[in-house]
């Protein structure tokens, strides 16, 4: 069979081409797992990538609307803040699944570094000690928000996932604090870092952050005291730290922001390159504003003190209700905007800012109260933290964002203090007096110490209005177990509303607050049925 | 007795032709003619110029001129032969040399399509021979629809080609299913142009196709092995012939695109008073007074809607086309401009308006060198979509969500914005707000060529490929508004490039043999195709306001600035072949196999071998069929049986991977780079679908009714899947895996039935399909999976089609108090009458997560197209219907829920129907304020009051045309000339009123990302044109 034969050449021909072309492509554009690890600048630039995941502007701000301090529009926020959400609330899910995905990025970084061998074990050691940081902060974040969680202190595999447990809150604790401890005595000092590193993770950050879990432990106050202490008072061992002379220099202006002596840990922005807008949302339209999704309460803004010292309420304050922004707490200015507000402009010209219906020349009037619209403030205020007067359009700006300042350690070690009933003069004078002295109290009765009556509501209204925006709020409304009564009932905004409803106030939001179930979020529902190891918080099902 | 019958009346026959031909012989010889001349016409009489005249097993031959008269010179000697007439459309007829030296024919029109040939992979079989699920559609079916896109125009061409369009605006691709949803994953069908693999249907011109077919089943795709298991659209170019007159033709049509816009804001009174009613539902204190909402009364309405963003835009098309051919070479030479004008109105501040436009130019070329044919076809595309810089989303969600007393300009004409949009003015955008400008360009070519080694064997080889340029250019310029609001401040520029080579070597031979009643026909090949891409993007701010180029403080962004964008390459090594055999053309066998390699999978993985076998049985040559043959002409019954592959996934996925990317964060004012990680599995490989065929052709009453059912059974496994069930304390996406299994079963009826008549002929031709998939496995031990999608869910279940709408079956409304206090509710909820009841499937008391169950299926089911033409004299008309008989949709956002989230601010017509004491069985529940327990407990609980039924049927194309008669044309020297009126979506019936029910947020596949459809979509275009056929 001549064509059989012919037929078979031919095949053998075809095969013999085919079989030519290669099929061992690997990508140009990226690195296998084979030649990453050992480049020195691969491991760094794991490395910047694991810092990138530490945080995110929009958590910073927007929990704040958690708390009694704000109000958000927004999706979940205005569900949960409002007592309606449920197990299967995606934000839930997605705080979830942000904190274990860097908790992954570290966890792999730490499990593949020693294929570098280029590398000082002293320079790896610090390397993983910044990652083990940045675990240990998302680690703490999911803690604090959901109780016992998954304690993932190595790469998990796709199985492991599948299986692991809760460990209980104190096992999760227990191991940030012991790796904060630990990784404090390698990292350096803030005072050893080259310029260059400006915003790389600190010995004096590892100590901020565990007097922070340690507070919000609420039965580890010698402890706390112990760490802020070691701040305080061995500057020369943990790192120089002093409050910025301005408290709204700190937040808006470039120069202060980016170099201060406060910051202890801070999310950086590179001016037009990384960046952050946040502030579109948040300040009135007249200066350029885009919608109002986040605005502060009223419940904030009565709770800034008066110049005097004295509470809004309390006798011989002099607060006027019908001039109730006048000598107030300078850091109401520095971060509410009111009705009648002098806003500075870029160019610095002044903008007034009309809030009070019917106040406004401009016909248009941009930032009245108005019910029936989406783009005025549902408060009657708006923001003006953080407003950084160099940014782009649409309020692109390259400001540091501040995670733990100096001013916390002061406050942490008040409130430790005060907690262990050794409150006394010299430890106001070290902390809330040097605060009140910076934000700009000049009266004797604002600074002076007052004894110890009151100390606890003192310390708890100093750190309302020194951290309000910062998200802060929200924490300690939770660990001062106080949730169940400041978000039960109406929010509120400015005095725009009926006369007889709330004696003017506007009802903005009708939240609940459970005891019983609210002070933890859930397990997010979709977790639990690929994990049958997972329990739910009381309360979920 | 019967089959002695038969037998003696064959003899009979076969004894009368020998004597026949012998006379002829004979007498030829005597007479000697040297000219045979004639004429053809067709069944009414017209003469039919251009028919091929040829001697049979010669080069020699002429054509018909206008008259249809021929003259075939013949040479000494070659008297005893055949003369072959050949034409387009018409049955080929062969007839011996005649003794008087003229020889009139009259050929007659093809009546029934078992003549036809069908091109399969790597070549052509006879309609009667086939034994898979192939529909051929041609290119008669597709002209004469102004459409710009090839897949509009087979869509309901085809029984179970799934077309859908999920965005109406020109330019905007369509996706395809062949046979529904087989697979979690990519369900693309293998595109095939011209014998080259891979290709862009959105792009070629539809003058340009003859044929189009649509291999369904395993036993027609499995030569095309890893890539066939959603099924191939072979598509064949038009090409010209040998000995053809050349012949120039000209198709056009002309038209306006007059859109339809289905939602209506109601009055801005109303919308007030609506407003009040919500807020005073809520406990709230309402926001308007009795004399605000007096005076939008008399105030009116402003032009804030969609309407006035709207206007009428043209449609046109303009195709010219050369061909003919010679002895030894043939061509075809064509032309096409295409240009679809958007509706929406403006040109976003410079050059010409919004809308699509695209340029193709066709050159096909055959030589006959010996045994060698060579041919080569080229393709040059060109594409042009200038589109709004905002996108069409944002800009009707922002003329939907403004209450109707608003204007989107003043009398000085500046535009304006207003309490509820405070930032955009999308009057303003699209008339200055800069644009998107899409240009692609498309260079097709292949060389192949034929050789005739011997009798009945062939070499054939094949290259070719395409080459891409995409490309944009992007720019936003600044708008400014009154009294506030910005626009475009940024002053964004970018443009990017994608450029992409896909080459295709192939070689194959094919032997044909015929032993007595034995037929073979071998065919084995080999092939290798790959790819390879990559692009760049450079993107600037602050550019100049005017021309958009860097200047005084432009930035480069350094973010969305990129070269070595989307790099990929890829290659697949393969090896083919097929056996037909047939006996006495009545059993019919085929077996094809491929080997494919890879380099998407590691070594050891890469290799896959996909296997078919076929039967067919034409049942109606059997004898016992006689006595039925006056009504049953034909039958045929077919079964194949096969595997098949399906390998899209990403490249490298073997791979664990490192990617650098700049600007992660900063340290000192300065920005740093980062890695990112993408996880590999080692293990990946093919997904395999086997698929079992069954089918049916039958032709009734002298084939002028034709019956095609196919019956399939296709079961996917090792479907390439994300793994679904690790939670995500994993913490990082995961690569594909070969986890799941779809099932996936249905049917496809063709019914055409021709009524030819004296003077009125038609035609109607209905196919209707059906596909229900069923998840086998899902992933690991994991049997469900539910996603949040907006406010309520989709969810995968093993048993269950592949995705599904999930959430809470509603039950009415709570009427009074006492029915709240016996009804199970949300645990913690607070409601009041109006709101939703919820049905507690489980009967414990509450309503909570158990209480969910499956609420629809979004994927079409029971599709169907009808084509109905009628030809009386020089008239005809052609009408189609097109539709789907049941689709559950999921629709979210304002268009569903007044006074969306607070953004959006107004009710609509179709939302009136809400809940009060009076209206007790309303669709929507009472109004309640945004943030309200009761907007709460009715809105965000994911309910199937976001339920509807998007069935629908559409008049999709109407096409009356009329052809002037041969005798009046051709004194002008035209052959034919026909005019036509053309209408399209003309009238849709559907129970979905408010939006077009054809929009969906699902792409062919059905994937769980997919974002829910907020209906903010682009009005469907409703054209009225005229069209305008010459042929020279």
């Amino acid at each position: 069979m001549k064509f059989l034969k012919n037929l078979l050449i031919i095949i053998l021909a075809l095969t013999v081409s085919a079989g030519c072309k290669k099929l061992d492509l690997a990508p140009t554009d990226r690195f296998s797992d084979l030649t990453f690890w050992t480049t020195d600048a691969n491991v760094y630039s794991a490395l910047y990538n694991n810092y990138s995941l530490m945080y995110n502007s929009s958590l910073f701000f927007y929990n704040e609307s958690l708390s009694d301090n704000a109000f958000s529009s927004t999706g979940d926020y205005n569900l949960i803040a409002s007592g309606n959400a449920t197990a299967g609330t995606a934000k839930f899910q997605n705080d979830w699944a942000y904190y274990y995905s860097t908790i992954k990025s570290c966890n792999l970084f730490l499990a593949n570094i020693d294929k570098n061998t280029t590398l000082s074990a002293d320079v790896k050691s610090r390397l993983k000690a910044e990652t083990r940081f940045i675990r240990a902060f998302e680690q703490f974040n999911l803690t604090k928000w959901y109780g016992d969680v998954p304690l993932v202190d190595h790469d998990l595999t796709p199985d492991e996932a599948k299986q692991i447990e809760r460990s209980p809150k104190q096992t999760v604790v227990q191991f940030v604090i012991s790796e904060l401890d630990s990784i404090s005595a390698i990292l350096p000092s803030q005072d050893d870092l080259p310029a260059a590193e400006n915003g790389r993770i600190t010995k004096g950050a590892a100590l901020a952050l565990e007097a922070r879990v340690l507070l919000y432990q609420g039965d580890k106050m010698a402890d706390v005291v112990t760490v802020c202490e070691k701040l305080m008072n061995n500057q020369s061992a943990y790192g120089h730290y002093s409050l910025a002379p301005d408290y709204s220099d700190l937040f808006s202006n470039p120069s202060v922001n980016k170099t201060n002596s406060e910051a202890m840990l801070s999310l950086q922005y590179v001016p037009t390159i990384r960046t952050w807008s946040e502030l579109w949302d948040f300040v009135p339209r007249s200066v350029g504003g885009r919608v109002s999704s986040m605005a502060p309460t009223q419940e904030l803004v009565d709770s800034y003190i008066m110049l005097n010292g004295k509470g809004i309420n309390d006798p011989g304050s002099g607060y006027d209700e019908s001039d109730p922004y006048a000598n107030r707490d300078p850091r109401l200015s520095a971060t509410v905007v009111y009705n009648g507000y002098k806003w500075v402009k870029p160019d610095g010209s002044v903008k007034i800012i009309y809030i009070k219906p019917g106040s406004d020349p401009d016909r248009s009037a941009p930032d009245e109260y108005n019910p029936a619209s989406q783009s005025s403030s549902p408060t009657g205020y708006y923001w003006r933290k953080y407003f950084d007067p160099t940014a782009l359009a649409n309020f692109v700006s390259g400001n540091n964002i501040l995670l733990i300042r100096y001013a916390e350690i002061l406050l942490d070690y008040a409130e430790a203090k005060n907690a262990l009933g050794q409150m006394d003069e010299t430890v106001w004078n070290n902390t809330i007096r040097l605060l009140r002295q910076r934000a700009g109290f000049t009266d004797p009765g604002a600074l002076n110490y007052p004894g110890n009556t009151d100390m606890t509501n003192i310390i708890r209204t100093e750190r309302r209005a020194e951290f309000a925006m910062e998200s802060l709020r929200t924490d300690d409304i939770r660990r001062w177990k106080i949730a169940e009564n400041v978000m039960n009932g109406y929010a509120h905004g400015a005095r725009f509303g009926d006369p007889s409803v709330d004696n003017g106030y506007i009802r903005v939001q009708q939240r609940k607050f459970n005891p019983e179930r609210d002070y933890l979020w859930p397990v997010p529902s979709s977790e639990i049925s690929l994990n049958n190891n997972l329990t739910q918080n009381p309360g979920y099902n | 007795m019967l089959r002695y019958f038969i037998y003696a009346k064959k003899s009979l026959l076969f004894l009368m032709l020998t004597i026949f031909l012998t006379a002829v012989y004979n007498s030829a010889d005597a007479q000697n003619p040297n000219v045979i001349r004639g004429k053809v016409q067709d069944n009414t009489g017209a003469p039919i110029s251009g028919v091929s005249v040829i001697l049979e097993g010669s080069k020699t031959g002429v054509t018909t001129d206008d008259n249809g008269d021929y003259s075939l010179p013949l040479q000494n000697g070659r008297r005893n032969e055949t003369i072959v007439f050949s034409y387009v459309g018409f049955i080929t007829q062969s007839l011996p040399v005649p003794v008087s030296g003229v020889l009139n024919v009259t050929l007659t029109a093809k009546t029934s399509q078992l003549s036809d040939v069908v091109v399969v992979g790597y070549g052509t079989q006879k309609k009667i021979d086939l034994t898979g699920a192939v529909n051929q559609i041609s290119s008669k079916d597709i002209e004469n629809k102004p459409v710009l896109n090839t897949l509009q125009a087979l869509q309901g061409e085809s029984p179970n080609l799934i077309i859908q369009q999920s965005q109406l605006d020109p330019g905007s691709n369509v996706t395809i299913n062949i046979r529904g949803v087989g697979t979690l994953g990519n369900n693309d069908p293998l595109i095939v142009i011209d014998g080259i693999i891979g290709g862009d249907l959105n792009t070629i011109n539809p003058n340009d196709i003859a044929s189009v077919s649509v291999l369904k089943d395993a036993g027609s795709a499995a030569i095309y092995g890893s890539r066939a298991a959603n099924g191939v659209i072979l598509v064949t170019t038009k090409s010209g012939r040998l000995n053809q007159k050349p012949t120039i033709s000209y198709d056009g049509n002309y038209g306006t695109q007059v859109p339809k816009v289905l939602v209506h804001k109601v009055s801005a009174s109303d919308n007030a008073y609506y407003k009040n009613l919500s807020l005073i539902n809520s406990g709230l204190p309402p926001v308007y007074t009795p004399e605000q909402i007096q005076q939008l009364k008399d105030q009116g309405n402003g032009t804030w809607d969609v309407e006035h963003l709207l206007h009428d835009a043209v449609l046109q098309s303009h195709n010219l086309s050369i061909s003919g051919g010679g002895p030894t070479n043939s061509y075809f030479i064509s032309g096409g401009y295409q240009d679809q004008k958007s509706n929406l109105i403006g040109n976003g501040g410079s050059g010409s308006p919004f809308g699509y436009t695209k340029y193709n130019l066709r050159l096909n070329e055959t030589s006959v060198i010996g045994r060698l044919k060579a041919n080569i076809i080229l393709n040059y595309t060109k594409t042009r979509n200038k589109t709004n810089s905002v996108g069409d989303n944002n800009i009707f969600a922002d003329a939907n969500r403004v209450p109707l007393n608003f204007n989107w300009k003043d009398s000085a004409g500046n535009y304006l914005t207003n309490s509820v949009a405070s930032q955009y003015n999308e009057y303003g955008v699209l008339e200055k707000g800069g644009y998107n400008q899409a240009d692609n360009d498309e260079i097709f070519g292949n060389v192949n060529g034929e050789l005739t080694i011997a009798k009945g064997l062939k070499l054939t080889g094949i290259f070719g490929g395409t080459l891409m340029n995409n490309g944009n250019f992007f720019k936003r310029t600044q708008v400014n508004y009154q009294p506030s609001g910005v626009y475009g401040d940024d002053r964004t520029v970018f443009d990017n490039n994608y450029k992409s080579l896909l080459l295709n070597t192939q070689l194959y031979a094919d032997y044909t043999k015929d032993i007595k009643d034995h037929s073979f026909k071998v065919l084995v090949g080999a092939s290798n195709e790959n790819f390879s891409g990559s692009g760049f993007q450079l993107q600037k701010t602050l550019t100049d306001p005017y021309l958009g180029t860097p200047t005084t403080g432009t930035l480069v962004d350094p973010v969305n600035s990129y070269n070595s964008l989307g790099v990929d390459q890829s290659s697949i090594n393969s090896l083919f072949g097929r056996l037909n055999y047939s006996f006495k053309n009545r059993y019919l066998f085929e077996g094809t196999f491929r080997e494919d390699a890879s380099s998407k999978f590691a070594k050891g993985k890469r290799a896959g071998f996909f296997p078919s076998a076929n039967l067919g049985w034409i049942v109606s040559d059997e004898s016992f069929m006689n006595h039925i043959r006056q009504v049953v002409n034909s039958l045929k019954l077919r079964a194949t049986y096969g595997v098949l592959g399906n390998q899209n996934v990403g490249s490298y996925q073997y791979q664990t991977t490192y990617f650098n990317y700049p600007s992660a964060y900063g340290f000192n004012n300065v920005s740093v780079g980062g890695a990112g990680f993408l996880l590999s599995n080692e293990d990946l490989t093919w997904e395999k679908a086997a698929t079992l065929n069954l089918g049916t052709d039958v032709g009734f009453f002298n084939n002028s009714l034709n019956i095609s059912f196919d019956y399939f059974n296709k079961i996917t496994s090792n479907i390439l899947q994300p793994r679904y069930d690790v939670p995500q304390i994993f913490g990082a996406a995961l690569p594909d895996y070969n986890v799941a299994k779809v099932k996936n079963q249905g049917w496809e009826a063709t019914v055409d039935y021709k009524l030819r008549g004296r003077v009125v002929t038609q035609t109607f031709s209905l196919n209707i399909a059906d596909s229900k998939n069923k998840l086998l496995a899902l992933t690991g031990g994991t049997t469900q999976q539910i996603v949040n999608q907006d406010v309520f869910q989709l969810i995968r279940k093993v048993g269950q089609p592949v995705t599904q709408y999930y959430g809470y079956e509603t039950n009415g409304f709570f009427q009074n108090q006492a029915d709240i206090d016996k009804s199970p509710k949300i645990p913690g909820a607070v409601v009041g009458p109006g709101d939703l009841k919820f049905k507690d499937l489980n009967a414990d008391g509450i309503i909570d997560d158990k209480d969910k169950r499956v609420l629809g299926n979004p994927f079409p089911r029971y599709t169907f197209g009808f084509n109905y033409t009628i030809e009386v004299k020089g008239f005809d008309l052609q009408l189609f219907i097109q539709g789907v008989a049941k689709r559950d949709q999921f629709l979210r956002g304002e268009l569903v829920e007044p006074f969306h989230y607070n953004y959006g601010a107004t009710l609509y017509d179709h939302q009136t129907d809400f809940w009060t004491p009076e209206n007790p069985d309303a669709r929507f529940p009472r109004l309640a304020a945004i943030g309200s327990s009761s907007n709460t407990y009715n809105w965000r609980t994911g309910s199937d009051l976001y339920k509807f039924n998007a069935a629908y049927a559409r008049l999709k194309n109407i096409n009356i045309g009329y052809t002037f008669s041969g005798k009046v044309t051709r004194k002008t020297g035209i052959q034919k000339i026909r005019v036509s009126l053309i209408g399209q979506n003309l009238i849709t019936i559907s129970k979905l009123k408010f939006i077009d029910p054809e929009t969906t947020e699902f792409g062919n596949n059905l994937s769980l990302g997919s974002y829910s459809n907020s209906a903010r979509s682009y009005p469907l275009p409703v054209f009225y044109g005229a069209g305008l056929n010459l042929t020279f």
